[in-house]
């Protein structure tokens, strides 16, 4: 992907990921996009969570007629495949494709997929990515304008969030100087990481800039367009608000990473209710204190805003 | 200081060039409670943040945080510009004159800070009583001045006040009142 072909697109491209299953990625695609629509903007949702597809149980829908299945199996368009909804301005691209695993699609299928991702005629396109880091993920998260991750206040999802960022930046860095004709460099460089006195990514990234001055230049350039808007999902009290903060600094010496905290939303017992009727929530639940939260968390990421919260608690 | 200068030391406390006096103390305290102790955040992260990295990024953050207070404090000179809005300081529970930190001023800037005594008992190593003490003013169960005023210096470091300012106002107050 060139970064001259996200210049000439109007819409733009959010991918929701974040490593641990159970999250509410989807929740949260599902609610972004119904907030987007509800606005009065085009919104296009993409279920790429391959092999555990469910974005269209959360409008209600039981079996697409329509779904990537037909795209990869048929050689149908994107545009053959939307389904409608009940919201005006939202159509979906299911993914029920039970008889697909991640792993089976092909390097072709996949850039095919990319690729018409990015000439979806909407103004914003929604993609929801499945659990784990698997290279399919990891790149349909990499071609969006806006890499939102979900994380819940607990230790599992906070270590396999800061694993997902950590090899989508590692896929970045690889993928960028593969683009300048220095595809071999990186590998190289890690390969021999302890004669180098390289310990994590950031080093290796460090290394290769302070190696190399093209590499320095390009990297700086690219990387600084690498970041990331966290979501703190199912917060329950203060101390887990200011979790994102939190994890914020960590990722930034971590890993050099910026983070744009753009919201929370507040554990609330509306929205299993809602996954359970099987209703939108942003539809039916709009008094509620998830749906305020999301309403916020959607402004931030349309302005590119962040939450302010306040001083001294954190 | 140099432009460039200052903004790495905002950059340390994770700020824009530029913030406030209350951003950086909330900055400074912020990251000094995250990796002074272990937390979820930097449990699956052990091995990158031993206890001798984060004992260097507190070094780090402490050394700019108190080149910055040395900036902030040189642009507003005036001992206002450490309070909260509400000018705690004048409300004194005798008429204390505005500029004059006294027990009750040092109380309100702990509570607008959300720092908690028995945290500072904890981190400083400090009988909560005394501490208790010198907010409330309780003269007559403070020690003898030399230690009064070491301890009065850590307290006021660790609200990101001038210890200076402080000592010196608080123990005006305290030879006054032994004088009666």
């Amino acid at each position: 992907m060139s970064p001259t072909a996200k210049v000439q697109r109007e819409g733009e491209i959010w991918a929701v990921g974040g490593g641990k299953g159970g999250t509410g990625k989807t929740f949260l695609t599902s609610s972004l996009g119904s907030f987007l629509a509800k606005k009065g903007r085009k919104v296009v949702l993409v279920d790429m969570d391959i092999g555990g597809a469910n974005l269209h149980s959360f409008f209600g829908i039981d079996r697409p007629q329509r779904s990537l299945t037909s795209f990869f199996e048929k050689g149908s368009s994107l545009q053959d495949i939307l389904v409608r909804t009940d919201l005006d301005n939202l159509t979906l691209i299911t993914g029920d494709i039970h008889s697909i695993a991640s792993d089976t699609i092909t390097f072709s299928q996949k850039l095919k997929l990319f690729r018409q991702i990015l000439k979806i005629n909407a103004q914003n396109v929604l993609i929801d990515l499945g659990a784990g880091s698997h290279l399919n993920t990891l790149d349909a998260f990499l071609i969006a304008d806006k890499m939102v991750v979900v994380l819940v206040p607990e230790v599992i999802a906070i270590e396999n969030m800061y694993h997902f960022i950590k090899n989508a930046l590692f896929r970045k860095v690889k993928a960028v100087l593969k683009e300048y004709g220095f595809k071999e460099i990186v590998q190289h460089v890690w390969d021999r990481r302890q004669e180098f006195g390289i310990r994590n990514l950031k080093e290796l990234i460090d290394h290769l800039k302070g190696s190399f001055s093209f590499i320095g230049t390009i990297l700086d350039n690219e990387l600084s367009r690498f970041r990331v808007a966290l979501i703190l999902n199912m917060v329950r009290n203060k101390q887990d608000i200011f979790l994102g903060t939190a994890v914020k600094s960590v990722l930034l010496k971590y890993l050099g990473v910026g983070i744009e905290y753009v919201g929370y939303v507040e554990y609330n017992d509306a929205v299993w209710r809602s996954v359970r009727e099987r209703k939108p929530f942003m539809l039916n639940y709009t008094a509620t204190a998830g749906a305020a939260n999301i309403a916020a968390v959607g402004d931030n990421l349309l302005k590119g805003g962040e939450i302010v919260l306040p001083g001294g608690l954190g | 200081m140099n432009k460039d200068h200052a903004a790495s030391l905002y950059a340390v406390l994770e700020l824009a060039p530029g913030a406030g006096l209350r951003d950086v103390q909330n900055a400074y305290l912020r990251l000094r409670r995250l990796y002074a102790d272990q937390s979820i955040v930097l449990e699956p992260l052990e091995e990158e943040f031993t206890a001798d990295r984060r004992r260097e990024i507190l070094a780090e953050v402490e050394a700019a945080y108190q080149k910055l207070l040395v900036v902030l404090h040189a642009e507003t000179p005036k001992a206002e510009a450490l309070l909260p809005d509400d000018g705690a300081a004048g409300t004194g529970p005798d008429e204390t004159p505005a500029m004059v930190f006294g027990g009750l001023a040092l109380r309100k800037i702990r509570e607008r800070l959300n720092i908690d005594l028995n945290e500072i008992s904890r981190e400083l190593k400090l009988r909560l009583e005394l501490l208790r003490s010198i907010e409330e003013e309780r003269f007559e169960a403070l020690p003898e001045e030399t230690y009064l005023k070491s301890h009065l210096r850590s307290y006021a470091r660790y609200l990101g006040l001038k210890p200076e300012k402080i000592v010196e106002d608080y123990l005006g107050r305290y030879r006054a009142r032994a004088k009666k």
